[in-house]
């Protein structure tokens, strides 16, 4: 039996225990009350928190739990590999690579500034290049990671993976990156990609990371969308710390498709090698769909400059390098057609009846018109000259004549139907549409009357008109085919990353050249002679087994008298004049059209003249072998 | 003649003991949830040996009559104003706070013991004084002094939650025994002026700090505001039926700090809801009502004003802990009795508990003498 207490021990005790009253009735009752009443209040606090379990649980249950996944769940972006450019016969031209890019989230970092510290001495950039980005990024979740430095190397990385545990929030993302197989080879129509800005994420909204690349120029702009495949995600459980726990879910990312181009990369090539050095553009044209084999600007850009992005030094040494690298001289340079303009010219004359190939001019040097002298640029004269010869010859005062005879408004009509003047439509950013004079564009925008003479300059492809080298290729293709004016074609097909082709792209005739056939092989008969016969200008071009038709043209830069008949060396660059030549081969049955400009390169049959040579031999190769 | 009495068996409060049976298998579940990962840890080892301790203190309480603590209570509040002063002088530092002394075994928190002493010397002092005729001002000096000691003591350490809670017991068991109006009034205006001077000058900036970014605590979500946010996401993600024993991914993945100790609902009520929350709710309430019960059902005034004076204790702790983690109140160190993990809390909760059993068993005792 238990003994719990033994008073006898204490007397003391016991006498105050033995003390202790009662509770009286009246006591009782407002002690009761008053317990009640602590009832009511330890219920009534109770309530409260059911209240507030209520409202946190059930009421604001959803949202709660959407902040406990947020707390857990990260996702993670899988980058898709971005489509191939590939050439006319699958051959890649641009491709990609592993990529190193090094980036931060500042949830994970338990201490912000020291983490930037130490990577700012990591990756040997200054700490506030870094605080730059950061505060740029600062409007961004703090789940998204940001880019603190791109294409780190290898020792770098190795550094960084080494240190995992003392840089709380340091992630390295591998990014495939672009690879270009062929150096600077085809950079205009290339293009590169950048760093995504603001504007562009807001425009794509939630396709793209804040670290993410887009493209900024040329195709990879052009084609972003079909390029860039779509990403992949991972959704993967982490603890407080941001180490990772579990995956919980993997969507695998989707490539992006290739881009098969119609440039054949040997062409391309051989045309970018021979303009090596100079500022020039090349368009090759397959006469029968308008295709290009070959589209070519120079200097070309310097496309390794601008992986991990381009720096402020590099962009402006671009900028300002005097053969203009930026510009895509094919389609955006606007120059003079020069003597090329002899074709339109042609056209218009035999087609208005103005003349037929036998009509002749006397061509003594010069030619008078209202008291002024308009020079041939042979200043002893060509004597009797008919077409075939005027065009062999490229004889100023022939086309003088013709020009007067047709009227400037008759030869504008001839050079749009030829191509000239407005855009050919090729699908690239930037295309100018250069610009033929007729006499009311004349007065719209000088206000003044059109003068004769301005005809005579019109006729022989100075004064106002301006063309891009493409246009001039075009023609010279419409010239080559019979008439058909096709858009100038740059993508062939869209291929998938699994081999199959999504989309091909046929030839789109846009209009047909104004004349018969005939005078256009009238033309081109004048073209040939200008290459295989005697005082033929484009006698640079001639080969042995594949006859070809050529125009040269000489573009002016400036018309002051001072510089004219100097030596070429003695007048400063800038004033030289711009070199054309453009021509198609084989004459019977023409394939190709070649197109050169070559800026300040003085006479057009020498300087670009050899430039189309080269680019002829390429494309003739296997047939120029044969006995 | 003080052999054992069949009565005191007969008296035994056992709907107390098995709601208490009820709440202490909650809380080792939960800690058990909150400390998983690591096998079984040593936290609930430890826990559990403080259990088996506090069943041991209760069974050695109950079988002394409580009222020996009338005259007990002086030398009981005396060794722990030592105690206090000792963990002010040699106390181990915690988190910036000198709040333990080491007593070999295990290191007790005195500010813990000094709640229940509060408790007792208050129901002797105010079982000596009542008169019935309601205490005057001049009358409250003594009470306040007893309270203002440890008070002091406890909030120079600082523990704000603790000093907090001996404020709310002295006024709770102050109010219960009557008051004059003018005392009432009196007080109450002299409480208002006191506390805008208190929290200009009698708090340390950190605790002025957890009072603002209780109130506003998304201004700083990194820092000071933390623990109330994921507190709220825990309690509030738990939803209807929660999200399942030892799932709580805001405790488990340490979203959560403090899950064991101060937070340790929040775990609960992640995991089990608001289904779960309210049974623990209602075991919680049952048992502080069982103890009104008992102080209803004591026939002396000393045993009425001690259940009530421990009803109090428990009540204010849970409630200001419950507060806390719902996001009610800001955040101060107030444990959850026999919930948190901690020794010296769960030690003097279950001897409060002992003295309510006691008080119970002892009913029919009074005037046999």
């Amino acid at each position: 039996m238990l003994k719990f207490y033994k008073p006898k021990q204490n007397k003391k005790i016991n006498r105050v225990i033995s003390k202790i009253r009662k509770v009286d009735e009246v006591e009782l009752q407002t002690l009761k009350r008053r317990i009640s009443i602590a009832m009511g209040v330890i219920i009534f606090f109770m309530s409260i928190l059911v209240i507030r379990l209520w409202f946190l649980q059930i009421l604001r249950g959803p949202k709660y739990l959407k902040l406990s996944e947020n707390n857990r769940i990260h996702l993670e972006w899988i980058s898709a590999p971005r489509g191939n450019i590939l050439d006319r016969h699958d051959r890649p031209l641009v491709s990609n690579r592993p990529y190193f890019n090094i980036t931060w989230r500042k949830e994970d970092s338990t201490n912000p500034d020291a983490t930037i510290r130490k990577m700012a001495k990591i990756l040997k950039v200054d700490i506030s290049e870094i605080l730059k980005r950061i505060r740029e990024a600062a409007n961004y979740p703090p789940h998204v990671p940001i880019l603190l430095k791109e294409d780190v190397g290898w020792p770098t990385l190795v550094y960084i993976e080494n240190h995992h545990y003392d840089l709380p929030g340091i992630h390295v993302e591998v990014l495939p990156s672009r690879k270009y197989m062929f150096g600077n080879l085809a950079s205009h129509l290339i293009g590169y990609l950048g760093n995504i800005n603001e504007d562009e994420l807001k425009k794509y909204n939630g396709i793209y990371l804040p670290s993410d690349q887009i493209g900024k120029f040329g195709l990879e702009k052009l084609y972003e969308n079909i390029l860039r495949g779509e990403k992949g995600r991972r959704y993967v459980e982490v603890d407080v710390h941001g180490f990772e726990q579990r995956q919980i879910m993997e969507q695998e990312p989707l490539p992006g498709e290739d881009i098969k181009l119609t440039i054949d990369l040997n062409l391309q090539k051989t045309a970018e090698q021979a303009m090596r050095g100079k500022a020039a553009a090349v368009v090759v044209m397959n006469v029968n769909n308008g295709q290009l084999l070959a589209m070519a600007s120079s200097p070309p850009l310097e496309l390794q400059e601008f992986i991990g992005g381009i720096s402020n030094k590099n962009w402006q040494a671009m900028l300002d390098n005097p053969l203009h690298p930026f510009i895509n001289k094919a389609i955006q340079g606007q120059y003079p057609p020069g003597s090329t303009y002899k074709i339109v010219t042609a056209l218009a004359g035999l087609s208005e009846n103005a003349i037929t190939p036998e009509t002749t001019f006397d061509c003594p040097g010069y030619m008078d018109l209202y008291g002024r002298r308009y020079h041939c640029w042979k200043r002893s004269g060509h004597g009797t000259v008919n077409l075939k010869k005027a065009l062999r010859e490229s004889c100023d005062v022939y086309f003088y004549n013709v020009g007067l005879k047709v009227g400037v408004d008759k030869l504008a009509k001839y050079a749009v139907s030829l191509g000239l003047g407005h855009k050919t439509g090729i699908k690239m950013a930037g295309e100018k549409s250069g610009l033929i004079p007729t006499k009311t564009w004349k007065e719209r925008r000088y206000k003044q009357a059109w003068q004769e003479g301005e005809t005579m300059s019109v006729a022989i492809g100075q004064g106002f008109d301006l063309v891009t080298p493409l246009q001039v290729c075009l023609m010279t293709a419409t010239l080559a085919n019979g008439g058909t004016r096709y858009r100038p074609q740059l993508i062939a097909a869209i291929i998938d990353s699994n081999g199959k082709v999504t989309k091909s792209f046929k030839p789109i005739v846009t209009g047909h050249a104004l004349g018969t056939p005939q005078y256009l092989a009238d033309i081109r008969a004048g073209l040939v002679a200008a290459v295989n016969e005697k005082h033929g200008t484009g006698r640079i071009v001639k080969m042995d087994s594949i006859i070809v038709g050529a125009k040269t043209g000489t573009a002016q830069v400036v018309k002051l008298a001072q510089y004219r008949h100097r030596p070429s060396t003695k007048i400063p660059y800038k004033y030289r004049d711009h070199a054309w030549f453009t021509c198609f081969a084989p004459a019977g049955k023409p394939e190709i059209a070649i197109t050169v400009l070559v800026e300040h390169g003085q006479h057009g049959g020498s300087s670009a003249g050899a430039i189309a040579k080269v680019i002829l031999e390429a494309y003739f190769q296997d047939r120029l072998k044969k006995p | 003649m003080w052999q054992f009495d069949r009565r005191l068996f007969f008296n035994f409060s056992w709907a107390l003991l098995c709601t208490l049976l009820a709440i202490i298998a909650m809380g080792l579940a939960n800690l058990y949830s909150a400390t998983a990962g690591h096998g079984y840890s040593p936290i609930l080892i430890r826990q559990i040996y403080f259990y088996i301790a506090g069943f041991g203190l209760i069974l050695a309480i109950i079988s002394v009559d409580y009222r020996v603590l009338i005259s007990l209570n002086y030398l009981f509040y005396g060794l722990v104003i030592l105690l206090l002063c000792g963990a002010m002088l040699f106390g181990k530092s915690a988190g910036g706070a000198q709040r333990w002394v080491s007593l070999g075994l295990f290191k007790l928190q005195p500010s813990e013991l000094a709640k229940l002493s509060l408790v007792i010397t208050l129901a002797s002092y105010y079982y000596r004084k009542d008169t019935g005729r309601g205490f005057t001002l001049k009358e409250l000096l003594v009470p306040t002094l007893l309270a203002g000691i440890p008070f002091v003591l406890i909030l120079k350490q600082p523990d704000l939650g603790t000093a907090m809670m001996l404020a709310f017991i002295a006024i709770s068991m102050t109010l219960f025994v009557k008051l004059r109006w003018t005392t009432f009034i009196v007080i109450t205006l002299m409480f208002m002026t006191i506390v805008p001077l208190a929290w200009k000058f009698g708090l340390k900036p950190y605790q002025r700090q957890r009072i603002t970014t209780f109130l506003n605590p998304e201004g700083d979500p990194l820092n000071k505001g933390y623990h109330i946010i994921q507190s709220k996401i825990a309690v509030g993600s738990g939803g209807e039926l929660g999200k399942g024993f030892l799932h709580g991914t805001q405790a488990h993945l340490d979203f959560l700090p403090e899950h064991h100790t101060d937070f340790a609902f929040s775990v609960w009520a992640e995991e089990f809801g608001f289904a779960g929350s309210l049974v623990f709710l209602t075991c919680y309430t049952f048992m502080l009502l069982l103890g009104l019960n008992i102080a209803l059902s004591s026939r002396d005034k000393f045993g009425v004003l001690l259940a009530f004076g421990v009803v109090s204790l428990i009540f204010w702790q849970a409630f200001i802990n419950l507060a806390m983690v719902m996001g009610l109140l800001p955040v101060v160190g107030v444990p959850l009795p026999l919930f948190s993990y901690g020794g010296s809390s769960l030690l003097t909760t279950m001897a409060s508990i002992g003295i309510l059993l006691s008080v119970r068993m002892r009913r029919f005792m009074v005037g046999t003498a």
